[in-house]
């Protein structure tokens, strides 16, 4: 019964998503890496929320749970800082997520992968030029791509045309250059703090949805508690960077 | 009947966003398609007869599939010579906005499409992986799908229509106008099927003097370091077999102009 339901729905998408959804289990041909997690990384995306919905304890908590999760793969040496935004409120500047992260280029977590010549190739890097300053780089685009927005684990983040449910709405905060929303709506829960009233700016890990690629500044959520990111295909995870200390 | 289940469902609907747009091509009341990327590539590597065999090949194709009633045409440029002036594919395919084969809106209008202003640009067109589909409703296999060692060879990919074929040709700078007429990016104005001599696997994508080449972008986005729709990078050379050797197959865009 449930699979006629869903097949009834479905069925207006067309095979198109179907065959994704058989392609995206096709093993890959090249074996993934034996010594993940590298300590290299310099960036993933949570592979768990905190899940308290947009409460994330501020900043101070976000950077907390992005250390935590490299610590437990080996890489709490480095400094982690969430890519969160916040906005400004009486006596408090905003803070922009673009400030928070170094200058890049950034390492993922898997040591090797197939780049687009299907070489295999050891740590391409996620390029520096992430949020498109210049109309020629904008237009071009960045390549956090799916591939390479992974979590620590080395895992990708499932997207659309992936096995359900579906996680690639990441919390930033932000607007598509990085940079904290000036206007007086809420974008970013309270400044992480509201696990209910209120609204998070989202990208897309697999840059597909709402008729944009944006990684960073997609859609906004419907609320900020755990079942409200649910509903627009997230769980609330968000990208952490590695800053020098 | 679950709740859950048929939430999840709808869900994923929207964040396609095709909410407002069920009826597919070809069904009663169905968005026409306007947009697809060419099942078949015409397979003399960059010869496509010029603008007007790659058109050709587009209405022919659309015919195949019910859809010859509008004005395809193919999203290439070509470069200035003597006497000749450059044309530039945006200029060349109508005003938007554009549907899929699904009745997904790929771009708005020809400044969507292109990113013409900075924030166009960084969010982007609604053309991807899951929304690049062929005449007949199917994706475009893209890299890292179906990996295989003889993903590069034409004599394989030919017969396995689920290898990678996401290079798709444009000849086309980002904000889709022609290159200058100093280098190749458009083997020939889609004339030549040569190859640089001797054949180099070190040469460099991108156009250089003397080098057969052309512009590619993707459709899943994914490639070159960039991710660009209609310019990431150039090709090995004009030969059906160098476009399939980068990774295409000399399949491109169509677009419908009315």
């Amino acid at each position: 019964m449930k699979k006629i339901v869903l097949l009834l729905v479905v069925t207006p998408l067309a095979l198109a998503t179907v065959l994704s959804t058989l392609w995206a289990q096709t093993p890959p041909l090249l074996p993934d890496s034996e010594d993940i997690p590298s300590s290299l990384m310099t960036f993933f995306v949570t592979s768990e929320p905190i899940g308290d919905g947009g409460n994330l304890g501020g900043l101070e908590g976000a950077d907390a749970h992005c250390q935590a999760l490299a610590a437990a793969v080996g890489q709490g040496e480095k400094d982690w800082r969430a890519y969160l935004s916040t906005q400004a409120r009486p006596g408090q500047p905003a803070v922009n997520a673009r400030d928070r992260i170094g200058a890049g280029p950034w390492r993922h977590a898997k040591a090797m992968i197939a780049d687009y010549l299907g070489r295999r190739l050891a740590r391409p890097l996620i390029k520096s030029q992430i949020h498109g300053d210049t109309l020629v780089e904008a237009q071009r685009g960045s390549n956090m791509i799916k591939a390479f927005a992974m979590t620590e684990h080395g895992e990708k983040i499932n997207g659309i045309g992936d096995p359900l449910p579906i996680r690639h709405d990441i919390l930033t905060g932000s607007h598509t250059d990085g940079r904290a929303f000036s206007d007086d709506v809420d974008r970013t829960c309270n400044n992480w703090t509201s696990n209910d009233e209120g609204s998070a700016q989202v990208g897309h890990s697999d840059r597909i949805g709402n008729g944009n690629t944006s990684w960073n500044s997609s859609h906004a959520t419907v609320g900020c508690s755990q079942e409200d990111f649910a509903n627009s295909g997230g769980v609330g995870l968000f990208y952490c960077f590695a800053v020098e200390k | 009947m679950n709740k859950h289940f048929v939430l999840t469902a709808a869900l994923f609907l929207q964040v396609l966003g095709i909410s407002s747009a069920f009826a597919q091509h070809g069904m009663l009341g169905g968005t026409p398609m306007t947009f697809f990327v060419t099942s078949e590539p015409i397979a003399d590597g960059g010869n496509l007869g010029g603008l007007e065999g790659a058109d050709a090949h587009c209405q022919a194709l659309a015919e195949d599939v019910g859809a010859g009633d509008h004005t395809w045409r193919a999203y290439l440029s070509t470069q200035e010579r003597p006497g000749q002036p450059a044309i530039n594919a945006r200029d060349r395919i109508g005003t938007g906005p554009w549907y899929n084969f699904d009745g997904v809106m790929i771009a708005r209008d020809v400044a969507h499409l292109h990113g013409d202003t900075l924030e166009l640009a960084r969010l982007g067109n609604n053309l991807t992986r899951v929304s690049g589909l062929t005449e007949k409703g199917l994706i475009v296999p893209g890299l890292y799908e179906f990996p295989h060692p003889r993903d590069g060879d034409w004599d394989y990919v030919k017969t396995t229509p689920n290898s990678n074929r996401h290079e798709v040709l444009t000849g086309s700078q980002p904000d889709g106008t022609a290159y200058p007429p100093e280098m190749d990016y458009t083997c020939d104005n889609w004339t030549s099927n040569a190859d640089p001599e001797p054949s180099d696997q070190r040469i460099p994508l991108t156009g250089m003097p003397g080098k057969p080449n052309a512009q590619i972008g993707f459709p899943d986005r994914n490639g070159g370091g960039n991710g660009s729709w209609n310019s990431s990078h150039g090709t090995r050379g004009c030969s059906q077999h160098a476009l399939v050797r980068t990774h295409g197959i000399g399949m491109y865009y169509c677009f419908a102009t009315d």
